[in-house]
């Protein structure tokens, strides 16, 4: 098995960093993890998906200078660490300055728990067991917050497919598509991140605001009504399905 | 009586009826010891006065005798003259008046009697005189009758004041310690709410009653409470933690495993089962830690519009609802309180989907909100219903009943539902349709 090394990297000047974020290929992951099998797997998952990922095992190795606050693009942390909780370490590393964005991976998932991850500093919280394009797609979606940052353009293009968010009006190669409040809310998440990944999971969230699983076909009903309208009569198909319950929109 | 309600209820306080009891105990006391007193006092002020009128009619007796019969009706009109206080009364051994006052002249039989004169009533003592002549001298009762009335007035007085001291005294005493039994219900009340941090007042040491040594052991039974909770909540979460890990480390492998097995249809059929399965247990364990969770946190106090709860769940799932056959309707009041927006959202998804999984095709599947002073939130739907019987157990956690143990969901939906209306204070009720079943999130009265 191809596995990346496990030692942290070597400190990277921040210029290059900054400048090589946007047009860089590989995304720079840290996982600080202290679950060893656990960790290789994931990097392992995550390499297969074209990142380039460092394991660290422990919150005080994460917290020492050139590690956490290095050239990294998302970080991954577990709360319950060895030595340092992943919540103190985050603290830690903000505290310094650090602004990249953090996806607390943990056992902890009381509501509780995550209100205190996410007030700590977390841009993202993930209950474990999570798949690997789940954790894909999370980190895509923190990578993307700072590549292209939230106040984005007001029409968002897609091939032919146009989104108005101005006026919340969809357009497929000039021509309007009528759409239902949450069918234009679940088009635009699809849109915001157009060419990536978007699971079910995250749907519910944006889209619905459920914080919870209803275990009925929502979000594959809604995706179905959505294709036929933008991908019906006989246009080049734009909303893919990913195998492990996901959904990409993009040209083919 | 708009006051009729709350006299009921201070009625029924423990120390009223002891204290009203108390109180007629005491006016009963106080009103025999100044009966007692007015009577003896009464007897005493009489016997002053037949001593002072036997003396006076002693002197005039002692007169006549040293100066004779003829200088009495002088000696009489001179110290009625003086006036001290008494009256007399003269008449001849025939019987005809020769001073003093005629009415006491008048009476002409020895010994005590008492009459009337122009001053008023009289005390008189008649004797007779060596000479068979009539000697009454009479001491005036208006005077003493004042003192008398006047000494009744007091008695009462301070009887009613020595009453209303008491009274007010043991009032003061038992208002507070109905002020410190109700800190106590307050404290019991906000624990019933999920707070174990509160704790009961306890006074000083050196004056500890049974009140003191009450709230002390309802505040070591807190102590006690709140270490088995955050001993259980521990071992829940190390528990959780455990199992995540090993859970986490199957889904990897498992994804691995499908992955292998593409290129072979049969294993890789298997696998995807697996998967399935592995949701299912993975979907259990997230609803058995959250039901734990829910029960263990406080009540929520945000402010919660209820019909957009409603409306935003109920859009969410009618594609699902109607393309499964079934239809979906609204009917939404506004209504307003205090709650958790993703517990109250959870719980109605939680029934909508219990709707959808139990009833035939063509079902018609209703969700209402009904406002008032207890707002209710409920689902309605025209299927096969819950027998009464069978209702209470259909809210246990994994109390699904025989007709429903094929089809799938984890028998958590519902606990779920139940654990979230307690959360708000109010509770989950199952109820019929006539014909199916109405399940109704009703919170308590005052949440709007």
């Amino acid at each position: 098995m191809d596995l990346p090394p496990l030692q942290a990297q070597p400190r990277r000047a921040r210029l290059f960093l900054r400048a090589a974020t946007a047009g860089r290929p590989k995304l720079r992951i840290l996982i600080v993890e202290d679950d060893v099998e656990a960790a290789r797997y994931m990097a392992d998952d995550l390499a297969g998906f074209g990142l380039e990922v460092t394991v660290v095992h422990d919150g005080v190795a994460a917290a020492a200078p050139g590690v956490g606050d290095g050239d990294y693009d998302v970080l991954i942390l577990d709360r319950m660490l060895p030595s340092c909780d992943g919540l103190t370490l985050l603290r830690q590393l903000r505290a310094r300055g650090v602004e990249t964005p953090a996806l607390f991976l943990t056992a902890m998932g009381a509501v509780a728990d995550r209100v205190a991850g996410l007030e700590g500093g977390g841009d993202d919280y993930v209950v474990k067991p999570v798949d690997s394009v789940e954790l894909h797609a999370r980190i895509q979606a923190l990578a993307r917050r700072r590549v292209r940052p939230a106040a984005e353009a007001s029409l968002l293009v897609c091939g032919d497919l146009e989104l108005d968010r101005l006026n919340r009006a969809a357009r497929r190669g000039g021509e309007a598509i009528a759409l239902l409040p949450l069918e234009y809310r679940l088009l635009e998440v699809l849109m915001l991140a157009r060419g990536q990944t978007v699971t079910r999971k995250m749907l519910l969230e944006q889209v619905w605001n459920f914080r919870f699983d209803p275990r009925t076909n929502i979000v594959e009903t809604h995706i179905c009504r959505l294709r036929a309208k933008v991908d019906g009569a006989g246009r080049a198909p734009l909303i893919r399905t990913i195998r492990g319950s996901g959904y990409l929109l993009a040209e083919s | 009586m708009a006051g009729g309600p709350a006299m009921r209820r201070l009625w029924r306080r423990t120390g009223v009826r002891l204290l009203a009891l108390q109180a007629a105990a005491l006016i009963l006391a106080f009103g025999l010891t100044g009966a007692f007193a007015r009577i003896s006092i009464e007897r005493l002020a009489e016997q002053g006065m037949r001593a002072d009128v036997a003396g006076e009619t002693r002197s005039l007796d002692d007169e006549w005798r040293r100066k004779g019969a003829g200088h009495l009706p002088y000696t009489i009109a001179k110290r009625q003259r003086l006036w001290h206080g008494f009256e007399y009364g003269l008449a001849s051994p025939a019987g005809a008046g020769l001073g003093g006052a005629p009415q006491l002249a008048a009476l002409q039989r020895e010994g005590w009697s008492t009459a009337r004169t122009a001053t008023g009533a009289v005390l008189a003592y008649t004797e007779r005189l060596p000479d068979g002549g009539w000697l009454t001298v009479g001491r005036n009762l208006a005077n003493e009758q004042r003192q008398l009335d006047a000494l009744t007035g007091l008695l009462a007085l301070s009887g009613a004041a020595g009453v209303a001291i008491c009274l007010t005294t043991a009032w003061l005493a038992t208002r507070w310690t109905w002020g410190r039994v109700d800190q106590l219900s307050a404290t019991a009340a906000q624990v019933a709410e999920g707070r174990l941090d509160v704790r009961a007042p306890v006074g000083r040491r050196a004056s500890s009653d049974e009140l003191d040594e009450l709230s002390l052991a309802f505040n070591q039974m807190l102590d006690r409470i709140g270490r088995l909770i955050d001993e259980l909540r521990r071992v829940t979460t190390d528990v959780a933690h455990d199992m995540r890990r090993p859970l986490n480390r199957v889904r990897q492998k498992l994804e691995r495993l499908a992955r292998a097995t593409e290129q072979t249809p049969a294993v890789a059929e298997e696998v995807r089962r697996l998967e399935v399965d592995f949701l299912e247990i993975i979907h259990t364990f997230d609803a058995l830690l959250q039901l734990a969770e829910i029960e263990g946190r406080l009540r929520p106090q945000s402010r919660v519009d209820l019909a957009a709860v409603a409306e935003r769940v109920a859009e969410a799932l009618r594609p699902d609802i109607e393309e499964s056959g079934r239809s979906l309707e609204t009917r939404l009041e506004a209504a307003a309180v205090a709650g958790d927006t993703d517990l109250l959202a959870q719980a109605l998804a939680n029934l909508l989907e219990n709707a959808l999984r139990h009833t035939p095709e063509g079902s018609r599947i209703a969700v209402e909100v009904q406002s008032g002073d207890a707002p209710r939130l409920l689902v309605r739907d025209d299927g096969p219903g819950i027998p009464a019987a069978l209702r209470e157990r259909a809210l246990a956690p994994f109390g699904r009943l025989e007709a429903s143990r094929t089809t799938p969901g984890s028998g958590l939906g519902l606990a779920i539902a139940a654990s979230v209306a307690t959360r708000h204070g109010g509770r989950l009720e199952l109820g019929d349709a006539g014909p199916g079943l109405e399940v109704a999130i009703a919170f308590p009265p005052g949440a709007a």
